[in-house]
């Protein structure tokens, strides 16, 4: 069954709209990274460089800091997501299956946690840091960032264990399985896209985050890339086209993350497990 | 050994009450059917025979080993769920032999058992499936298998037909069976349907609110109901009860029609219901007038509503009725097919 032409033409044209807004900024981030500085202020602005150049990746490459900070940072966001998948899964589980005392209180606070303002956290997480002696470290960063992303990614995979028939765990635990078992064996394979939606979440938010890098993380063997970029502004100029092949740079897994998650995020993995 | 044993059992969530001392003794081999209307706690037992619920009180021993502490998997025994429960990341074959594969048996050994029990099922061909590819009746079959290949002392079955449709249901009801003939394994079947009670049963465990109303037979509960509730739960179209008092020997409905009782009702009551089932009222000369209400032929039956002593009453006859709405037939109860219940305790009267 095909919708008729005019529909089609209406879906096609909003669609075209939004990823064209969408796509802009990246757009115009390759051609400025590949642009000359000179260029870059030239009005009205052009749209394909006059003499493409490598040279702000080069500049990024090999006289900054930029490839310390991206190993920095995916040491720190690969640690926090891991962190706060292997938190989520368990926590989630238990609000998803059991009943116990005090469930829904500790459901609010989990989400409470995450309604507080960045602003008002920093103060009580620097002292704690400094405290734990953890400033300036790895550990202190991937801590930090696991308490950041931990409550949104409790309350999505709670939500996912609890739409997969309780009639399949229990099948699993006639079957002969642990808890474990039935958690690792039927509960996760089956929450697959929920898993996939948590990490990516977890990962772009800590990749991305810029406040708490610049409070928490003060030397260059652990600032992360946002630090980095923001380190091409000095008080006089702002080396643009640096910024731009830094920000191609830092988006990259990003958008590679996405591409081969993508196909993940679509459901249908339940079908045929009851009548349905 | 296949034996059940229930003796006693309660169940209760927080302080609802749900089942109130149940007891049941099912011999190895057995067929037993639980039936009851929603609500009677006919899943809640079975799901305490199997170990997913927690039971409050009493004992429920499989095998002559009481399992109120054992887990599921020591329990020897299998469940098919009303919804199947096919686990959908695993093909058909993966289905049936993840309890063995959980137990740690060796690859070879589970794959002849899934291959046995795909024969016995006729699921050869879908092994490599998954359950999203498989039609209902061939998910309930794979379901099947996951518990034949176990080789438990004892089936458990929760309403396994009822989301099939109504040919479907009656093909896989005389599957079940054979299956049953074949392994000869204790089995408990849940249902609310008492056809499939009455068909499938070696032993018929009739509940409602929590109690046992009845065992036994399916003939047994069909020829000699122990109260107003099995009589009218068990056959369709339900007996007809009327309301009365028995005096001279004779039951004298509400509006003072007699029914002679064939010698039964030597003591006077006051206060009884005389069931009747549709097909033990007879049509024919000096029986007690019935005015038509509605006639439903079925073909090999034809039913009929009619108004007799002050109340509707269902006959089924085997003879075509050609009779219309309004026009008076005359219907005697069979003397040696009735039955006779106390009105306040809903209670069988003997003799
Ligand atoms: N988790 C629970 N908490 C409280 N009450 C429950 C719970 N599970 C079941 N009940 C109650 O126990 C009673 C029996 O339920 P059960 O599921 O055994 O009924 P059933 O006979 O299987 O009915 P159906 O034919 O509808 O499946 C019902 O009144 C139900 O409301
Ligand atoms: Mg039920």
């Amino acid at each position: 069954m095909r919708a008729p032409l005019s529909s089609r033409i209406v879906v096609y044209g909003f669609s075209a709209l939004l990823a064209a807004v969408c796509l802009f900024p990246f757009l115009w981030m390759i051609v400025s990274s590949l642009k000359e500085l000179r260029e870059l202020y030239t009005i009205p602005p052009s749209w394909i460089p006059q003499n493409p150049t490598l040279s702000n990746y080069a500049t990024v490459l090999f006289s900054s800091n930029i490839p310390r900070y991206f190993l920095n940072s995916v040491v720190i966001s690969l640690g926090s997501t891991a962190l706060s998948l292997a938190l989520a899964i368990f926590a989630s589980y238990g609000f998803a299956r059991f009943r116990f005392r005090g469930k829904a209180a500790a459901q609010s606070f989990v989400l409470v946690g995450q309604l507080l303002p960045t602003a008002a956290i920093i103060v009580p997480l620097f002292v704690t840091l400094r405290w734990l002696d953890l400033v300036n470290t790895y550990l202190g960063l991937i801590l930090v960032y696991m308490i950041i992303t931990l409550p949104l990614s409790v309350w999505m995979l709670t939500s996912y264990f609890k739409a997969i028939p309780v009639e399949l765990e229990e099948a699993a635990i006639i079957d002969g399985a642990s808890r474990m078992g039935v958690l690792f064996r039927i509960t996760l394979p089956l929450s697959l896209p929920g898993l996939v939606a948590v990490t990516v979440y977890a990962f772009v938010t800590t990749w991305n985050e810029f406040i708490f890098a610049l409070c928490f993380a003060t030397d260059s063997s652990v600032k992360t890339l946002p630090i980095g970029l923001a380190e091409f502004t000095t008080e006089f100029n702002t080396d643009w086209g640096a910024v731009m092949a830094a920000s191609m740079i830092m988006t990259l897994p990003v958008a590679l993350l996405f591409l081969s998650m993508q196909r993940l995020f679509i459901g249908g993995l339940m079908a045929g497990a009851t009548k349905g | 050994m296949g034996t059940v044993t229930i003796d006693q059992v309660r169940k209760a969530y927080g302080t609802l009450e749900v089942l109130h001392g149940v007891n049941v003794n099912i011999a190895d081999g057995e067929f037993v059917v639980l039936v009851g209307p929603s609500g009677c706690g006919k899943s809640t037992l079975l799901r305490m025979i199997a170990g997913l619920e927690e039971i409050t009180s009493g004992t429920i021993s499989v095998g002559g080993r009481v399992v109120n502490d054992l887990r599921p998997k020591e329990r020897d025994i299998a469940m098919v769920f009303q919804s199947y429960a096919l686990y959908p990341h695993m093909t058909v074959a993966e289905n049936m032999g993840f309890s063995l594969k959980l137990a740690r048996a060796d690859k070879a050994e589970r794959q002849r058992r899934v291959a046995e029990a795909a024969r016995i099922l006729g699921l050869e061909s879908l092994l490599d499936r998954r359950p999203g590819q498989l039609s209902g009746g061939q998910r309930q079959r794979v379901a099947m298998g996951r518990s034949i290949v176990r080789d438990p002392a004892v089936f458990l079955f929760d309403e396994p037909l009822s989301n099939l449709d109504a040919k479907l249901r009656v093909q896989m009801r005389s599957e079940i069976k054979a299956l049953h003939q074949r392994l000869g394994t204790t089995t408990v079947y849940v249902t609310h349907d008492q056809i499939e009670a009455m068909t499938m049963a070696d032993r018929i465990v009739v509940m409602h609110g929590g109690r046992v109303e009845q065992i036994g037979t399916p003939l047994d509960l069909y020829d000699r109901p122990a109260n107003i509730f099995v009589a009218t739960f068990i056959g369709s179209p339900a007996m007809n009860i009327l309301e009365g008092r028995i005096s001279g020997g004779r039951f004298i409905a509400a509006d003072g029609s007699e029914v002679d009782l064939g010698g039964r009702g030597a003591t006077e009551r006051g206060h009884v219901l005389l069931g009747v089932r549709p097909e033990h009222l007879v049509p024919g000369p000096g029986g007690l007038p019935a005015q038509i209400i509605t006639v439903e032929p079925t073909g090999s039956e034809t039913h009929v509503t009619a108004r007799l002593g002050g109340q509707d009453v269902v006959g089924a006859f085997r003879e075509r009725i050609t009779g219309r709405p309004g026009d008076v037939l005359s219907l005697r109860p069979h003397p040696a097919a009735l039955h006779l219940f106390d009105a306040d305790t809903g209670e069988r009267l003997e003799a």
